[in-house]
C-alpha cells in the first residue's frame, strides 16, 4: 500500500507546495516526533499536547505557502511555529508565564544532578550527546525546546545578558562536534 | 562586519535556536543573502539543532495523523476540492475514503430516516386529501341534486299542488309539482312523516273520478326523502293523492292519508 518514498528536502519543500498529501504524510512520518519533543517537554497534558501537535501539522499545511527557504531550513520554520503555538494555546489555557518560569526553574536547577541525563539516555538519545556539558544542554534546551528569550535565559541561567550570545554558540558548536 | 565576524558574534545560534528579534532576523536573513559562507554556517547550525531535536523525538500518539489527514481533508472538501490538484497519498486516499464512507454510511441513514418520516406524512396528507375529496364530490352532488330540485321549483311550467293532511294522518302534507310542458310529475315528500315499517306511500291521480297508479314514495331512506321524487306523468288529472299501502304498493288505493285538488 504505501509507497516508501525518500525525499530531499528541496523536494519536500516543491511538493508541499503543490500539496501533495503523499509528501505530508511523508513530513508526519520524519518530523513529528521531533516535534512532538518540544510539545512534551513544555505540556504535561498528553491530551492537549496530541491536539497541540495535530494543529501544529494543520497549520504547517494550510500555511506552507508562507514558508520561505531563503529564511532558513524547512524544520527550523517547522519547528518555531511548533514552540509559538504550544506557549501560545499555553497561555490561552490560563498558564502564566511566570509559572512556567517558575516550574522551570526547578527542572532547570535540578537538571545536572537529576534525571536528566539518565531521561536523555531512556529517550535513545545519541550516545555522543552525553558528552554535552550540563550547562550547553541547558542553554540549547531552554532556547530551543521551551522558548526562552534572550532575557530571559539571562536571568534563569544567572548570566550576563551579552554572555547569552556566546555561550549558545560555544553550545552549539559544541553539538555540531559531537554530532559529526 | 566582515564574515568571520558575523559567524562568530552568535547571532546565527539566537537566529537558529528562535530567539532573535525582527530586527536581529531581518539582520540575519540578509546576511545569508550576501555572503554564501554565513548560508553555509546557518545551515550546518540549523543542521545540528535539527539532529538535536530529532534526538530528542518523542513519538506521538498513534491517533494523531489519522485525525491530521481527516481535518485536513475536511477542509479540502469544505473548500470545495480547493487546492486539491495532486492526487492525494495513498494513505491520505485509504483515510479520504473511510471518511466518505463514514459520511455516505451517515446520510444513507439520514435519508432513511427523512424517507420514513415523509412517507408518513404523505401518508397522512394523502388520507386527508382523500377525505375532503370525497366530502366535495358529495357536497358537489348534493349541490347538482338540489339545482335539479330548484330548477323545478322554479320552473315557469311547473304547478304547484299542495296535498294537505287528511284526518287519518293530519301531519302528511306533501307538494305535487306538475310541469305543464312535459306533464312529469315530481312529489317533494320532506314533509310526509317516515312510513312505519312494512308499510309505503304510494301516489294517486284522480283521473275521471278513477284513482290512477302513480308510483311508490320513498320516505325513509334518509337523503332520498328530501329529494324531488319524480312520479308517473299525467296529461290530465282533477286530483292528486297519497295513501298509506302496505309495501310495494296496491292496485287501488286503502287508506287516503294526503290529498289535494289542482
Amino acid at each position: 500500500m504505501f509507497e516508501v518514498k525518500k525525499y530531499s528536502e528541496e523536494e519536500l519543500v516543491v511538493e508541499l507546495q503543490g500539496r501533495n498529501q503523499q509528501a505530508f504524510s511523508y513530513l508526519y512520518d520524519n518530523y513529528a516526533g521531533a516535534l512532538n519533543g518540544v510539545i512534551t517537554k513544555l505540556v504535561e497534558d498528553r491530551e492537549l499536547a496530541e491536539d497541540i501537535l495535530q494543529e501544529v501539522f494543520v497549520k504547517i499545511w494550510n500555511n506552507f505557502s508562507s514558508y520561505d527557504a531563503t529564511k532558513g531550513r524547512l524544520f527550523t520554520w517547522m519547528i518555531n511555529i511548533t514552540r509559538n503555538l504550544t506557549i501560545d494555546t499555553l497561555r490561552s489555557k490560563g498558564y502564566k508565564k511566570q509559572q512556567k518560569i517558575s516550574s522551570d526553574e526547578n527542572s532547570v536547577s535540578n537538571y545536572a544532578e537529576s534525571g536528566a541525563v539518565e531521561k536523555f539516555d531512556t529517550l535513545g538519545i545519541r550516545k555522543q550527546l552525553v558528552n554535552l556539558k550540563p550547562e550547553q544542554k541547558v542553554i540549547i534546551d531552554l532556547a530551543y525546546f521551551n522558548g526562552y528569550t534572550q532575557d530571559e535565559i539571562s536571568k534563569e541561567m544567572g548570566i550576563p545578558l551579552g554572555t547569552v550570545k556566546t555561550r549558545m554558540r560555544s553550545a552549539i558548536l559544541e553539538l555540531r562536534k559531537l554530532l559529526q | 562586519m566582515d564574515i568571520q565576524d558575523i559567524i562568530s558574534s552568535g547571532l546565527l545560534e539566537l537566529y537558529a535556536a528562535g530567539l532573535t528579534s525582527n530586527e536581529e532576523s531581518a539582520q540575519v536573513q540578509a546576511w545569508v543573502k550576501q555572503y554564501p559562507e554565513v548560508a553555509a554556517e546557518l545551515k550546518a547550525i540549523e543542521l545540528g539543532l535539527e539532529d538535536y531535536a530529532q534526538a530528542n523525538a518523542v513519538a506521538p500518539a498513534a491517533g494523531v495523523k489519522d485525525k491530521l489527514f481527516a481535518q485536513i481533508n475536511n477542509q479540502v472538501t469544505a473548500a470545495n476540492g480547493n487546492n486539491f490538484a495532486k492526487p492525494a497519498a495513498v494513505v491520505a486516499i485509504k483515510n479520504y475514503w473511510k471518511w466518505a464512507a463514514a459520511a455516505s454510511v451517515i446520510l444513507l441513514i439520514g435519508s432513511v430516516a427523512m424517507n420514513f418520516i415523509y412517507f408518513n406524512k404523505f401518508t397522512t396528507v394523502n388520507n386527508n386529501l382523500q377525505q375532503a375529496q370525497e366530502k366535495l364530490s358529495l357536497a358537489d352532488q348534493q349541490m347538482t341534486d338540489m339545482s335539479k330540485d330548484m330548477e323545478v321549483v322554479h320552473s315557469p311550467y311547473s304547478m304547484p299542488v299542495a296535498l294537505k293532511g287528511q284526518e287519518v294522518m293530519p301531519d302528511a302534507t306533501a307538494k305535487i309539482f306538475w310541469m305543464q310542458n312535459t306533464k312529469e310529475v315530481m312529489v317533494d315528500a320532506s314533509n310526509l312523516p317516515d312510513a312505519p315499517s312494512g308499510m309505503q306511500y304510494q301516489f294517486w291521480a284522480i283521473v275521471d273520478g278513477k284513482a290512477v297508479d302513480g308510483g311508490m314514495i320513498i320516505t325513509n331512506d334518509k337523503g332520498k326523502k328530501f329529494r324531488m321524487q319524480k312520479m308517473k306523468s299525467f296529461g290530465r288529472a282533477e286530483f292528486f293523492a297519497i295513501s298509506l299501502e302496505k309495501e310495494g304498493g296496491s292496485p287501488v288505493p286503502t287508506k287516503v292519508v294526503s290529498m289535494g285538488k289542482i
